[in-house]
């Protein structure tokens, strides 16, 4: 679904040089969960911005169902994102003036998606939230609506970074089980440094200084340095 | 952007106020002018010729006006003028008295389209037949003085009485002339010259200003007052000009600023919206759209408001003394017309820059907002 070849990232930091990825091999399947653990400034992100058309490789290639994502142009990406790819970040970011229901139905690719939104925000227990503006929900509730967003339309590929960073274990846990349970057929990538919220995940693929230091986290033996908890912690 | 209203609304305030201060600023300075030209529009009935030095020439100067005037004369009027004054929004203003016989003043106020309330002036009496807006002006009424000994705007040797009121829009003091020659400055006849026509009267205009050229004859008409009043308010229209520009360049780069603030506001917005997939140029015009509304809305609210108010201040404060001011002035309008357009290009110049700087991978990971 998702190909990567030799793809690399490099950028300027203030005259430096920055390996963000160094020549990374990877395919995501259809309607696999994949989990990319990492420390902090390890380089998921930018693999997760390569995966999804945010970022172009500097160096290798990056396809999507079998077409360039660097040769398309930026309309096409856009479009691209819109149409089949969900995106929850880090911060549970919504357009402030927009009430949650709103702020779903700006991602949705199609016009009639209303009944579908509410639908999903009653599955993520916001039904009676619909109308409220961001800043009269709370943040997990916020996150909820971003997964809600994410969701709507029923993307093919969703893409979380950190979507439990800003929130306590519980509701990160709550998150999780709502993009694991709601994502229906897509495919989902998911960043993290807490090995605890990929529960579930088909794959799980460390990366350390822009590079994949593990295939296949869970197969290998013990814990590396700093990702926290053993593997055998991981709730499956 | 309806939902948005917290922020978009102070900025269409600011441009509704803008509008309204600079129609405000610019209908009330046109409204000086305006009212001289009010004051003075009785002129476009008549073309005005006074001997200057030697008053015995007014005989030659009728002579050669009945026989040179290039369209025939409706009637001409012999009569003597004297200054008094009237209240402008710029202090007192000067304003002839006309002595006239009884006859000619009937013809004459039946050719301003006035009706008498009252009666005419008895010959060689104290009194004056004036017109509705110079009674408001003053502040008078029937029976009051106009002139009189104590006044030295408007000097008599005696109290001159009111005793005849003319309904109708144009200003004017008629006095009978044997009392105007006996007790009035200076003691020379003047020439009233009446065309048929508005057309004829122009033409009559035109050819008294060259037929008397360096001649010892002062020529009154409409294009000459006219000209004189566009002269004396050129400098004041200067400094307006340089207030008013002031102000829109002031105005506009608040407003710049604002627009800058509150885009600035929406970094956020506008890099998750991008990294979910909106295109930038569907952003941009999105973007764009609501800044026209704010603009074009603030605009027309603005003069709304700026109308509101003008007629407000017409029937309050202009009206009762009868000062002209035109609530839909044209050019006050007008001066308006580069607010929007500055501001929407300062407004376009912060957007389209923004997104050309913007990334919004940085946004959404850097919490930009």
């Amino acid at each position: 679904m998702i190909e990567l070849r030799g793809a690399s990232l490099v950028y300027q930091d203030h005259g430096r040089q920055i390996h963000a990825c160094r020549e990374i091999n990877l395919t995501l399947q259809p309607g696999e969960f994949l989990g990319i653990l990492g420390p902090s400034g390890s380089g998921k992100s930018s693999l997760l911005y390569l995966m999804s058309g945010l970022k172009q490789p500097t160096g290798g290639a990056v396809e999507y169902e079998g077409k360039s994502l660097p040769g398309m142009t930026h309309s096409e990406r856009s479009r691209l994102r819109l149409q089949d790819f969900g995106f929850v970040f880090q911060y549970p970011y919504l357009v402030g003036y927009l009430s949650a229901l709103e702020n779903v139905l700006s991602a949705a690719p199609q016009r009639d998606a209303q009944s579908e939104a509410e639908d999903l925000l009653n599955r993520l227990g916001l039904g009676d939230y619909g109308r409220r503006r961001p800043h009269e929900l709370s943040g997990g509730q916020r996150q909820r609506v971003c997964v809600a967003r994410a969701l709507v339309g029923g993307r093919k590929v969703v893409f979380a970074d950190e979507p439990t960073a800003s929130l306590d274990h519980d509701s990160g846990l709550e998150v999780m089980r709502l993009l694991r349970e709601e994502r229906r057929d897509g495919a989902l990538v998911m960043v993290t440094h807490d090995p605890t919220m990929l529960a579930g995940a088909d794959r799980i693929i460390r990366i350390e200084s822009g590079e994949i230091a593990d295939p296949d986290w869970r197969a290998s033996d013990g814990p590396t340095s700093s990702e926290g908890p053993a593997k055998t912690e991981i709730p499956r | 952007m309806k939902r948005n209203a917290a922020k978009t609304g102070p900025l269409a305030g600011v441009i509704v106020l803008a509008v309204t201060l600079i129609v405000s600023i610019v209908a009330l300075m046109n409204s000086i002018p305006l009212s001289v030209k009010e004051i003075f529009g009785y002129t476009k009935q008549f073309t005005g010729l006074t001997p200057r030095g030697n008053a015995s020439i007014v005989d030659a100067l009728e002579k050669t006006a009945r026989e040179e005037a290039p369209k025939p004369l409706d009637r001409l009027i012999r009569a003597r003028a004297s200054n008094a004054e009237v209240q402008s929004l710029v202090g007192p203003w000067p304003f002839a008295v006309y002595g006239m016989k009884q006859d000619d003043m009937r013809w004459f106020v039946e050719r301003m389209k006035g009706r008498l309330e009252g009666r005419w002036p008895e010959p060689g009496k104290p009194e004056a037949v004036v017109s509705e807006p110079v009674a408001r002006n003053l502040g008078l009424k029937m029976g009051d003085s106009i002139l009189g000994p104590d006044d030295s705007d408007r000097f008599s040797p005696q109290e001159v009485k009111i005793v005849g009121m003319v309904q109708g829009a144009e200003w004017m003091i008629l006095t009978d002339i044997d009392y105007h020659s006996a007790n009035h400055f200076p003691p020379v006849d003047g020439l009233m010259l009446f065309a048929g026509s508005a057309e004829d009267q122009a033409a009559l205009d035109a050819w008294a200003e060259e037929r008397f050229k360096g001649e010892p004859v002062r020529v009154f008409a409409w294009p000459l007052l006219e000209e004189e009043t566009d002269a004396m308010f050129r400098h004041l229209y200067r400094i307006l000009n340089v207030v008013i520009a002031t102000l829109v360049i002031v105005i506009t780069i608040m407003m710049a600023m604002l627009m800058n603030i509150h885009q600035a506001q929406r970094t956020q917005e506008f890099g998750l919206l991008q990294a979910i997939g909106y295109e930038r140029s569907r952003l941009v015009r999105r973007i764009l759209g609501e800044i026209s509304i704010v603009v074009i809305g603030g605009w027309l609210l603005g003069a709304a408001l700026a109308y509101g108010f003008m007629r407000l201040v017409k029937a309050q404060y202009m009206d009762p003394q009868a000062f002209s001011l035109n609530p839909v002035d044209p050019v006050a309008y007008l001066y308006t017309i580069p607010v929007p357009i500055v501001i929407f290009a300062a407004a376009l110049i912060t957007v389209l820059r923004r997104f050309a700087e913007s990334d919004p991978v940085a946004i959404v990971e850097r919490r930009l907002a």
